[in-house]
């Protein structure tokens, strides 16, 4: 049991590149407790956390949407905790009526039974128009057709109160496709993952507030091979309760400090998938001397330390990055845990 | 009419000394406002730096709607 302070820590599962944890839905969640349990203060992303139908909340965890991470660790940003967001839903035009209806009762549900702040909601003035694509890794990424649609509702929003945004995009049905098929067995990357980020990285990144995005989709068939990381987006018609109860309590997204404001120079480890250290948030946090922990958790992409020349901590699972989070926590320095021990040696 | 659209971008870039994030950011930056980006591969080269792929969306244009204050 840690006796220190916390010792805030970022988490990065990058979204659409196929992690064996965290490349489903919110599979990486049961990691993020751990660490939150670890560090006692987690700042994570909307793909870590979303499980569709399933979420977890606590307090030590951060929802920080992932452009809004890479800016905090840039330190451009802050993150300042609330009590509660208002989180007003942003809907797209493209949505046929009994999906969105669907939307809606899941927000009227998380109203009633969560005791959440959700309104006012809005429509796009025209469909949003979102296609989905791989990139030359194969990683997911995506395109929006409408991006000004998407940022004037946005804007609407924020004018009525809203103080956190939670988008639903119509995307396109694929049912038969071989790449879903590879997805729901376990095998696959998530396809829509590029497509989402894109959404909420515009929206939030101009409207300045916590924002995350739920797909709208058709009910899929049974798969009785269903592979149980993908298993939370199956359990209902939509993938939006999670980003609801994420956003309920997304930290502010502030420019100046004050007390309760977290930045990136209180921030003491970031966690990131071994192959997977080119991204933004991680780089910078190398940049600052933030130690990086490097987990073996196989992926799509081979962007390794040894590549990047950066120094990390690595680690073989999630359970032992959340031993050296700990060992960071108490002062415990990672070196002294592993043999061999070499002696000490003059500086040259 | 939409005035702003999202572009995808493939890049190579050699490596050069110094922080990564900052190269990487100018290089995005000059086919448009870097909205996502990672690096996606390395390709290490003898007797060269070593070459990075990076995958990136970026923002073109302007926002007709944007309030100018």
């Amino acid at each position: 049991m840690a006796t220190a302070t916390p010792l805030a820590t970022l988490l990065v599962v990058p979204t659409g590149i196929g992690c064996a944890v965290g490349g489903y839905a919110g599979d990486a969640l049961p990691a993020a407790r751990l660490l939150a349990a670890a560090s006692g203060c987690l700042i994570t992303h909307p793909n870590v956390m979303n499980g569709a139908a399933l979420y977890w909340s606590d307090p030590r965890i951060h929802y920080v949407e992932g452009s809004s991470l890479d800016r905090f660790a840039a330190g451009e940003v802050l993150l300042r905790p609330v009590r509660q967001q208002r989180v007003g839903l942003l809907l797209d035009a493209g949505i046929e009526p009994e999906l969105r209806h669907r939307h809606l009762q899941v927000a009227d549900g998380c109203r009633a039974t969560l005791g959440l702040d959700i309104g006012p909601v809005v429509t796009t003035d025209r469909p949003l128009e979102v296609t989905l694509s791989l990139g030359a890794s194969g990683v997911s990424w995506g395109q929006l057709g409408q991006p000004e649609a998407l940022l004037r509702a946005g804007r609407q929003l924020k004018a009525a109160g809203a103080t956190a945004i939670a988008v639903v995009a119509r995307f396109p049905d694929d049912p038969g496709s071989e790449a879903l098929a590879a997805y729901r067995q376990g095998s696959g990357v998530d396809a829509l993952a590029g497509a989402e980020a894109v959404i909420s990285h515009l929206l939030s990144r101009e409207l300045g507030l916590p924002c995350a995005h739920a797909p709208a989709l058709s009910p899929l068939p049974l798969d009785p091979d269903l592979d149980p990381r993908a298993a939370g987006e199956e359990l209902g018609f939509t993938f939006l309760p999670c980003v609801l109860v994420g956003l309920s309590r997304a930290p502010d997204l502030v420019a100046l400090a004050d007390s309760t404001a977290i930045s990136i120079e209180a921030v003491g480890a970031v966690v990131a998938p071994a192959g997977a250290l080119g991204g933004a948030a991680v780089l910078a946090c190398a940049e600052r001397g933030i130690p990086v922990i490097a987990v073996d958790n196989p992926c799509l992409l081979d962007v390794s330390a040894d590549a990047l020349g950066l120094e990390v901590l690595p680690a073989a699972s999630y359970s032992e990055a959340a031993g050296l989070v700990l060992a960071l926590r108490e002062g415990i320095a990672p070196g002294a845990l592993r043999r061999p021990l070499p002696a000490l040696k003059d500086l040259a | 009419m939409s005035s702003l659209s999202l572009r995808p971008l493939l890049l190579q870039l050699e490596r050069q000394p110094g922080g990564l994030r900052a190269q990487i950011e100018t290089a995005v930056a000059l086919h448009g406002r870097p909205l996502r980006w990672a690096i996606t591969a390395v390709e290490q080269r003898p007797h060269q730096p070593a070459l990075l792929q990076i995958e990136a969306v970026v923002v073109c244009g302007s926002d007709s709607d944007r309030d100018p204050s």
